[in-house]
């Protein structure tokens, strides 16, 4: 395989599609570089990588709506070589694109869009019927038979979509990052589904996503990264590639211990109030103790430390460095550690929010898109709007800044009424808005110079904030580029020295990292930490993915426009064990019934995972020996029980779902 | 220094450092898009066609005269009378391309566009004007070109009548030349302003105007919309630029590119190729197309507070850009309209235009006989302007 000497061939008898040396060109662009793939009779295999990487471009030619440029594609073993080749394989695929909804057609209600599906496909009307009863009821979609597409939510969108493309039964899905965009609830109510619905038909599904935490959910899957398959198999043989343990711990002069650790360790991360370090190749004891002692020469003596496995994100990144894909240019130690100012955060006992919402309304027409907002950023905090897209999110940041006039409700923002002085707080805060909104065909040093001088600054301080900038955002060599030809991530880097060019009090983030690489993402949040611990700057940030949220110093959770949830992610967490308790999970040699067993007997927080299931128990010895006694009632085979960490996706989760059984109150 | 002068210095110092900055972000948002106005090839590309060929084109292509029409006689005489009939019509007019022997011959050249004039003289035509007896010849033209239809039509008339006057003064015995000392009224006039009455003077310059008003229109338009499709205008609004600060230099910018290639055009073309003076003060003419182009540029932006991307923003530029160019008086004279058209042409700042650049450039008017059309634009533009800025703030609330 060109390209990753150490990824074994895939091996699989009669795959459903089989791609060798696979290869994708636009213009002189290179999409997809020598691909293999298998993908075995009923399994869900995963696609996960970055924007760009390649995965839409091997979605599209197994669908046969592309053609590419070299290698070998099989479908349902008959050779894909030709238009004529790839429309004989045609009615047995079911295809959904990225984006929500982007199959289905917003004027019509959603018996009229799968009746369009179903007669298009020439499904007999007596079955067509039969079918869209049974799969309307199992996404609960029923109720809203009549009401037009454009008026459903996002997650009921793409449950929609996914009915429309299995109407005709196909073998074979393939779904172009359908979760994109969703909140965790609709996520996970869309996997489960999914395994149900593809299970009971027997269907082979093909899925990307960018959501690294999806990995789990895959029965195999490919990594991607520039176009090539950077690890290929199933989600645990993934994480055996990379031998290693995650070691954390919490440390009151974060700063100088973390440009300690840097020296030694290639993966160490601020998150919260936290440090967080990957250490390669070692087990878990071995990995606490050369943190411990590499901790001790920065003069740190950690008390309490937790260690465990590491995530697919801290997999990847290495398997990236391991192959030399990226370009090692993160900041060194020294610049992260140094410090002009104490690198704990001093705040102000009382008062010092700089940012501060209160009661915030806002409606579009009849719909209310935040619906009582109030929440506090203390002085040089990371604050995180957590939420989905729609929650309400961009509306709470747009009215904060003066773009948008609340329909109720006030807020300050350093220090000054936002309905009084719109002006004031203009000049003293950054915006960075959620598309790119630099100007493309000019270069990175005429962008800086243009928002120097429209933030007033004369010839002396402009020179002296584009040499910081370009330091800061590591932009150097980028200078003289047109934007235009930059990678996201440098372009994120480049916004976010825009907003920080008058060296403002107060940062407004708006999803800065969606779409970028989780390297990309990993560098832009080193210098967020940067700017809050040392220059002081509060920031506001709005994200979508759920992994991103334990950067921050303080959370708010949004859903329907509410703020649900507002602590650190610690509190959240442990108020979480505290409610709901630890999260087990559970290995089955089948996972479905299993999981309906689990659901039934009354278990909170039951989902599933690929083969294994995911819940929630108070007392994890009581509930280990409740799931062995309902599984051998049922004859399930179990495999393993083992404690899990909470994520923030399970706060999420638990959360809403807690608010949709009290009749949505506000906690 | 006094005291007194100290406290003033103080008190004027921040309102002078305001006016600086103010100046500034004037400057950087101007040059910001001279930058990215010289990164778009295709529009300089386009924008250099229209200053200059097109221009060349209407002016040597487009002529309003009747020159050469294709002209086709249909003889049933062939007499010495019918012979002097037909000298009669010559070049550079006419161009008599033949004579045919059958009526139905005639339609079907007419019917096919293959000639533009018929003429057809009877039998017996001499012999009837010797005997003094009335008789007629027919003359069958194509008018679908209404203005040529009309010159050929009145052209034909003065020579058949001037033909039949000299042939019923001969049978009277007087010879036509004694006629020159007997009482007469003879017309002596003289043409202003276009002597020669060269039509390529009259099409170029209102070819240039014509572009001038259709960039005036869609330069800022499309800058504009580009920024709200792209997202940047959001980034602008929450810097503490005001509303103005943010329309006001593409303008200035975008005016400063249509001088430009109102140079070129004026120098290159109308002056080099086409010999077109420029009677009045070139300054003036130069300020009063600045003064067009603000009026016009305010109409561009209140379309692009409309519409939503470049595509709609072009559309309704070329919706409004025919209405202006038929209410400006720039093919027929407003005295000819309608009462109500005339009404509405007031509302159309190249009406104002068409006037004052004609004046500068051929009548050598100056500022007191411009006022009224100065005054216009002005008014004109300064509402259009204050809509555009009014709606700018409210489409994003």
């Amino acid at each position: 395989m060109v390209g990753g000497g150490s990824t074994p061939r895939p091996q699989t008898a009669n795959p459903v599609v089989k791609l060798r040396a696979f290869t994708k060109n636009y213009g002189r662009q290179q999409a997809v570089c020598g691909v293999d793939l298998d993908i075995g009779f009923g399994e869900i295999f995963g696609l996960i990588g970055p924007d760009g990487a390649g995965k839409s471009s091997v979605m599209k030619a197994v669908a046969g709506v592309m053609s590419f440029d070299a290698g070998t594609l099989d479908v349902f073993g008959s050779r894909i070589d030709s238009e004529r080749s790839a429309e004989r394989v045609k009615e047995r695929l079911g295809f959904m694109p990225q984006g929500l909804g982007q199959n289905l057609y917003p004027d019509l209600s959603v018996d009229e869009n799968i009746d369009f599906f179903s007669r298009s496909r020439l499904v007999p009307r007596q079955e067509a019927e039969e079918r869209k009863r049974i799969l309307l009821e199992m996404t609960r979609l029923t109720p809203f038979r009549r009401r037009p597409m454009k008026n459903l939510s996002g997650g009921m969108k793409q449950k929609l979509g996914l009915v429309c493309t299995l109407i005709h039964e196909p073998g074979l899905v393939i779904l172009d990052e359908p979760t994109t965009g969703l909140d965790p609830v609709s996520r996970r109510d869309f996997w489960t589904i999914l395994s149900v619905l593809l299970r009971e038909k027997k269907i082979t599904a093909l899925v990307s996503t960018a959501y690294m935490d999806e990995a789990s959910r895959f029965h195999n899957l490919s990594l991607f990264y520039g176009g090539r398959v950077i690890a290929q198999g199933s989600p645990d043989q993934i994480m055996a590639a990379v031998p290693g343990s995650l070691v954390a711990f919490e440390t009151k002069r974060q700063s100088q211990v973390l440009a300690g650790l840097k020296t030694r360790f290639s993966d160490v991360q601020a998150r919260g109030s936290w440090l967080r370090v990957f250490v390669k190749g070692a087990g878990e004891k071995e990995a606490a103790r050369q943190v411990r002692q590499a901790a001790g020469a920065a003069g740190e003596d950690i008390a309490e430390l937790r260690s465990g496995p590491p995530e697919l994100e801290d997999i990847f990144i290495a398997l990236l460095r391991e192959k030399k894909l990226t370009s090692e240019g993160s900041h060194s130690a020294a610049w992260l550690a140094e410090s002009s100012a104490p690198s704990i955060r001093e705040v102000p006992p009382n008062g010092g929010a700089d940012i501060e919402a209160q009661n915030l309304v806002r409606d579009f027409g009849t719909f209310r898109a935040v619906d009582g907002v109030s929440f506090r950023v203390e002085r040089g905090e990371i604050f995180g709007l957590l939420g989905a897209n729609g929650a309400g999110k961009s509306t709470v940041i747009k009215m904060l800044v003066g773009l948008l006039p609340p329909t109720a409700g006030t807020g300050y923002v350093a220090g000054h009424g936002m309905l009084q002085a719109p002006r004031a707080i203009r000049e003293r805060i950054g915006y960075m808005s959620q598309v790119f909104s630099l100007y493309r065909d000019l270069t990175v040093v005429e962008n800086i110079r243009l928002y120097a001088g429209i933030y007033g600054l004369d010839r002396k301080q402009s020179r002296a904030r584009t040499d910081w900038i370009l330091e800061m955002a590591e932009l150097a060599g980028h200078e003289d580029h047109q934007t235009e030809a930059l990678p996201m991530g440098v372009r994120q880097r480049l916004a976010l020295g825009c907003a920080l060019v008058h060296s403002p009090r107060i940062l407004f983030l708006d999803e800065p990292t969606s779409g970028v690489d989780p390297i990309g993402r990993r560098r832009f949040w080193d210098i967020l930490f940067r700017l809050s611990r040392h220059e002081m700057v509060s920031i506001l940030i709005t994200t979508h993915y759920m992994g991103e949220a334990e950067h921050c110093d303080h959370l708010a959770l949004m859903y329907g426009g509410k703020v649900v949830a507002d602590a650190s992610p610690e509190e959240m967490k442990n108020r979480l064990a505290l409610q709901a308790g630890q999260l087990l999970e559970v290995k089955t040699d089948n996972p479905l019934p299993a999981m309906n067993v689990l659901r039934e007997a009354g278990f909170e927080g039951v989902s599933i995972h690929g083969r294994q299931i995911h819940l929630l128990a108070r007392d994890p010895g009581a509930a280990e020996r409740h799931i062995r006694e309902l599984l051998a009632q049922k004859s399930i085979s179990l495999l393993a029980i083992s404690e899990q960490p909470l994520s923030m996706e399970d706060v999420f989760v638990y959360q809403v779902m807690n608010l949709e059984k009290n009749g949505g109150k506000t906690a | 220094m006094t005291k007194l002068a100290r406290v003033l210095l103080r008190g004027m110092t921040p309102l002078y450092l305001r006016f600086l900055v103010w100046l500034r972000r004037l400057r950087v948002m101007t040059v910001k898009e001279l930058l990215q106005f010289s990164r778009d090839g295709a529009l300089i590309l386009f924008m250099v066609y229209a200053f200059t060929f097109d221009i060349y084109l209407a002016g040597s292509g487009v002529k309003l005269q009747l020159n050469m029409a294709s002209t086709v006689i249909h003889d049933n005489d062939r007499s010495f009378a019918s012979r002097e009939l037909i000298d009669r019509f010559r070049p550079p007019v006419f161009n008599v391309e033949g004579s045919i022997s059958r009526a139905d011959e005639g339609t079907h050249l007419l019917d096919h566009g293959k000639t533009m004039i018929v003429l057809d003289i009877p039998p017996r035509f001499q012999q009837s004007l010797l005997s003094g007896a009335p008789t007629h010849v027919q003359v069958r033209l194509d008018a679908s070109n209404s203005v040529l239809g009309m010159f050929a039509s009145s052209f034909c008339r003065r020579i058949v009548e001037s033909f039949g006057f000299q042939t019923g003064l001969k049978r009277l015995g007087v010879d036509p030349r004694r006629l020159q000392s007997g009482p007469q009224v003879k017309d002596s006039y003289r043409v202003w302003f276009n002597p020669n009455q060269d039509d390529r003077w009259f099409m170029s310059i209102a070819e240039l105007l014509n572009i001038i008003t259709l960039f005036a229109i869609l330069l800022p338009a499309c800058a504009m919309v580009r920024e709200k499709e792209r997202g940047t205008v959001e980034q602008l609004l929450v810097t503490p630029l005001t509303t103005f600060q943010i329309m006001f230099p593409k303008v200035l910018a975008m005016a400063a590119v249509i001088l430009a290639g109102t140079s070129i055009s004026l120098f290159g073309v109308l002056r080099y190729c086409f010999e077109v003076p420029c009677r009045g003060s070139i300054i003036l003419f130069y300020a009063i197309t600045l003064l067009y182009v603000f009026t016009t540029a305010g109409l561009g932006l209140v379309i692009s507070t409309i519409a939503r991307n470049l595509g709609q923003a072009g559309m309704m530029a070329i919706i409004t850009y025919g209405p202006m160019i038929f209410l400006s008086g720039a093919w027929t004279p407003p005295e000819a309209m309608p009462r109500f058209i005339r009404l509405l042409m007031l509302l159309s700042p190249l009406h104002y235009y068409i006037d004052a650049s004609y004046g500068v450039l051929l009548k050598g008017a100056g500022l007191t006989l411009l006022r009224d059309s100065i005054l216009g634009m002005a008014i004109l533009g300064g509402a259009l302007f204050g809509l555009g800025m009014w709606r700018m703030r409210r489409q994003f609330q």
